[in-house]
């Protein structure tokens, strides 16, 4: 039980952050499928950033953890500038754009993490390790029948989540920004209409989506894989995306969406383990995350309603 | 320095393929109601859109309270205390009205004397009040989607309003309400008038001019023709700058012969995406040689009455006779063949294949029967003659005759295409659901004369209409409809343009 809520928190919060960066984007009006290019690519730069350092100071790569949480956001970040160039500047189709972000994000790191290590450290490898990050346990509290557990083993990246998240939802309900933000994915015209910039507006709103989600990849990649590689694009992205439909383009609901989805895996986790099925099957029970998705897609897709003028492309001159 | 407010002189603004404005002058003295009249496409939106900070002009220079000045944006004309109701709301409609209004200019206040946050509750009250001295209640925490049209457009003006302008731009505000709400919105704009502030006043409506503008520019296809004194000129002479030529405001028809019976509804419900029923329990015939008018605010479901008989929407509930046959359920086609001819709304997005010629478009409604196809095969020397009769019969300018793209046409006489194309058909019932959108006033005289004598060659005509004019001009017999619900069927002469209005809120009752 206790390993269901440990397992399941640690997966369904840099889910939710990756998600929140998704609600961000397409608030705003822009469509983002490229969250999964978006938290590859910043894990990608995290993890490289602290191998070098790593392999330069001669640190135990565990504590730079903090150093490739901050990369990792600065990688997404810097990625996401292509989708929203190919979006707001170059009003590219905004479907087209994430799905080729996707498949660049893939292909670039891919090689790009096989040559770095043949020719910075001469190994062949086609990932980098990193580990896993360090837990804690708060002692009074993981006592707890139950709800201890959340207490229990935490990792250190699932606080920051959370006062992310805190923030992520002051900012987007409670500024100035935030209001310019959800109005430009409603009706641009009127954010024009009121002196507003609606590019850059929409710019900042994806450029945000890609500092989540590096940020949520790195945490992917310092906990379940304990490693970069190209296993980190397992879907997570697409996974946040179908999370934040559900949680109806609202932060609160969307974290519920997220733990039913982390909960979901540790336990189809648990229930291969308990009843020692062979590895064949055990990865039966891990698509049990996908199936729920297909099933709440048919209780949810109807009441939910998106950003009115999502994936529209703005024209000031058009009438 | 002169005695105007504002000044616009020599101002020319291109399009690509059009001069918008033509070396346009105006002067506007502070504290009156100036409108600016003219067909659509004059250049009346484009002029004022330079005052609001939406274009710069490619000619000419703006002064304001005798400055030379650049609107850039319309930050920038706003600091000018200028403000711009638009023709199309610009409004979010997820949002309340205080988040619509303040919008670009929130108020902010510290929590914990770090995290600033937009503060609500003071811009709420500022609205009320706001709201109050000029005479336009609402209520700042109602979101936008449950309000009426009017009410928006009440959301427009405090917009402009909490920006402090004192030079307010209408664009053709009466478009989209009922006459009681024209009246009360003339009201407003007079009191802000008195209250001292300066009103542009954008319409194609000489009655209003006449109630309350005290002076009036007239510009006909980009260019300045006069600027008249609104007390000593006669609508008619007005009406007759405008248009360029003489005008018949009234058509005249002879009186309407009607025969046998051609369209029967009965019971009819209709539901929308939502499974919302937007129309219930309508029943109205139409006869041979009568033209039936549903008025109606817009969205009341007059649309979606249309829609059904044309096979366009689903039923869900009632029955559709033509001619005495039941086609409740039959495809758009077997309906076309069995004589409906439909004009509908959006003439872009279905009436026309914008990237098709105009003999193509033509001869959508018959290209795969003979003489156009034989088997299977099309004919195109017979879509070109076809074509070609059909551009001389309905007078269908364009600029590369029957090889014109569509697209590039003008909005009349796509129009016109249409309505020939459907006129061809000889059909026994035709279905006209706003004609005249977006037409200029002499096309519309045009299209009035072209259904009127459909109608006398005894055809059954449907006009779906939100122009209250149009209706009471062209229609024989009016159902009114508020709610999904015909409220009142008569025939046009023993109903006021008044007594519609009222049925058409919702207010009259028998
Ligand atoms: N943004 C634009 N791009 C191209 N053409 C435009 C644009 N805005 C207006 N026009 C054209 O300029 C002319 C004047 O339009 P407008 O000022 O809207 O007329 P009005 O308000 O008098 O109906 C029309 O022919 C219209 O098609
Ligand atoms: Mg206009």
């Amino acid at each position: 039980m206790d390993t269901i809520i440990i397992d399941g928190l640690s997966f369904a919060l840099p889910l939710f952050i990756i998600a929140i960066g998704g609600i961000y984007s397409e608030k705003s009006g822009i469509t983002n499928l490229a969250l999964e290019g978006f938290q590859g690519f910043g894990a990608f730069i995290g993890a490289l950033s602290a191998v070098l350092m790593a392999n330069a100071s001669g640190t135990d790569i565990q504590n730079l953890f903090y150093v490739a949480l901050l990369f990792s956001m600065i990688g997404g970040m810097g990625f996401s500038i292509i989708h929203a160039v190919l979006c707001i500047k170059f009003k590219a189709d905004q479907v087209i754009s994430g799905v080729v972000i996707n498949i660049l994000a893939l292909a670039l790191t891919t090689f790009l993490t096989a040559q770095i290590n043949s020719f910075v450290f001469g190994t062949a490898s086609d990932k980098f390790q990193l580990g896993v990050s360090d837990r804690f346990t708060i002692e009074g509290l993981a006592n707890i029948p139950v709800i201890g557990a959340v207490f229990t083993n935490v990792y250190p990246f699932e606080v920051i989540i959370i006062v992310i998240a805190l923030f992520a939802w002051y900012l987007l309900y409670k500024t100035k920004f935030g209001m310019r933000l959800r109005a430009s994915g409603e009706n641009p015209h009127s954010v024009d209409a009121a002196g507003v910039d609606v590019a850059k507006t929409r710019f900042s709103a994806v450029l945000i989506s890609g500092l989540l989600s590096g940020l949520g990849g790195m945490c992917f990649a310092y906990s379940i894989s304990a490693n970069f590689s190209s296993n980190i694009y397992m879907g997570y992205g697409f996974l946040a995306i179908a999370a934040l439909i559900f949680g109806n383009w609202r932060i609160l609901p969307t974290l519920a969406a997220c733990l039913l989805f982390g909960f979901a895996k540790s336990g189809g986790a648990f229930i291969a383990q308990s009843m020692a099925l062979p590895s064949s099957f055990t990865d039966l029970f891990m698509i049990l995350p996908y199936v729920l998705t297909l099933l709440l897609l048919i209780f949810f897709s109807k009441s939910n309603r998106a950003p009115r003028a999502l994936g529209e492309i703005y024209d000031k001159g058009k009438r | 320095m002169s005695d105007y407010i504002v000044e616009m002189k020599h101002i020319t603004k291109r399009f690509p393929g059009i001069v918008a404005n033509d070396n346009v002058s105006i002067g506007i003295k502070k504290g009156e109601i100036f409108a600016l009249l003219g067909e659509n496409g004059a250049g009346k939106s484009t002029l004022m859109s330079m005052l609001g900070g939406m274009y710069e002009p490619d000619e000419g220079d703006i002064y304001i309270r005798g400055e030379k000045v650049q609107i850039s944006s319309p930050n920038h004309a706003a600091k000018l205390n200028i403000g711009m109701v638009h023709q199309h709301f610009k409004l979010v409609s997820d949002y309340t009205i205080t988040e619509n209004i303040i919008l670009g200019v929130e108020p902010v206040k510290k929590l914990a004397g770090i995290f600033p946050y937009v503060d609500i509750r003071s811009a709420n009250r500022k609205i009320e009040e706001l709201s109050k001295s000029f005479g336009l209640e609402v209520d700042p925490t109602k979101k936008i989607s449950d309000l009426t049209v009017s009410m928006q457009q009440r959301v427009e003006i405090l917009k402009v309003l909490y920006r402090e302008a004192d030079i307010l731009i209408f664009d053709e505000p009466t478009a989209v309400l009922t006459p009681q709400e024209i009246d009360f919105l003339l009201g407003i704009i007079e009191g802000l008038r008195n209250g001292g502030k300066t009103i542009i006043l954008i319409t194609h409506k000489l009655e209003e001019i006449k109630k309350v503008a005290d002076r009036c520019a007239v510009l006909n296809k980009g260019k300045l023709i006069d600027v008249l004194d609104v007390k000593e000129t006669s609508t008619r002479k007005m009406a007759q700058l405008m248009v360029g030529r003489e005008v018949n405001l009234k058509s005249d028809k002879n009186p309407a012969a009607f025969k046998e019976e051609v369209l029967k509804v009965e019971h009819l419900n209709v539901k929308n995406e939502d499974g919302f029923e937007v129309v219930k329990d309508v029943s109205f015939t139409i006869k041979s040689g009568e033209i039936f008018a549903i008025a109606g605010v817009a969205d009341n479901g007059q649309v979606e009455i249309a829609d059904a008989i044309a096979g366009l929407t689903k039923v869900s509930g009632g029955e559709i006779l033509l001619n005495g046959k039941d086609i409740t359920n039959e495809s758009i086609r077997k309906r076309t063949e069995a004589g409906i001819s439909y004009i509908p709304e959006d003439r872009q997005s279905f009436g026309l294949v914008l990237d098709f010629d105009l003999s193509t478009n033509l001869a959508l409604k018959q290209y795969y029967r003979e003489p156009f196809a034989k088997k299977g095969i099309l004919n195109k020397e017979e879509f070109e003659q076809f074509g070609s009769s059909l551009i001389d019969k309905y007078d269908i300018r364009s600029g590369q005759g029957i090889k014109t793209q569509v697209r590039s046409m003008s909005g009349g006489n796509q129009q016109k295409t249409i309505i020939g194309r459907e006129i061809e058909l000889q059909s026994s019932l035709m279905i006209f659901v706003q004609p005249t959108r977006g037409v200029d006033i002499g096309a519309i005289e045009n299209i009035h004369k072209m259904m009127i004598k459909e109608r006398d060659q005894g055809r059954a005509i449907l006009l779906v209409s939100l122009e209250l004019d149009e209706i009471m001009n062209v229609a024989d017999t009016i159902g009114v409809i508020y709610n999904g619900q015909l409220q009142k069927i008569a025939s046009s002469e023993s109903l006021t343009t008044n007594e519609v209005g009222e049925y058409m809120m919702g207010a009259k009752h028998e």
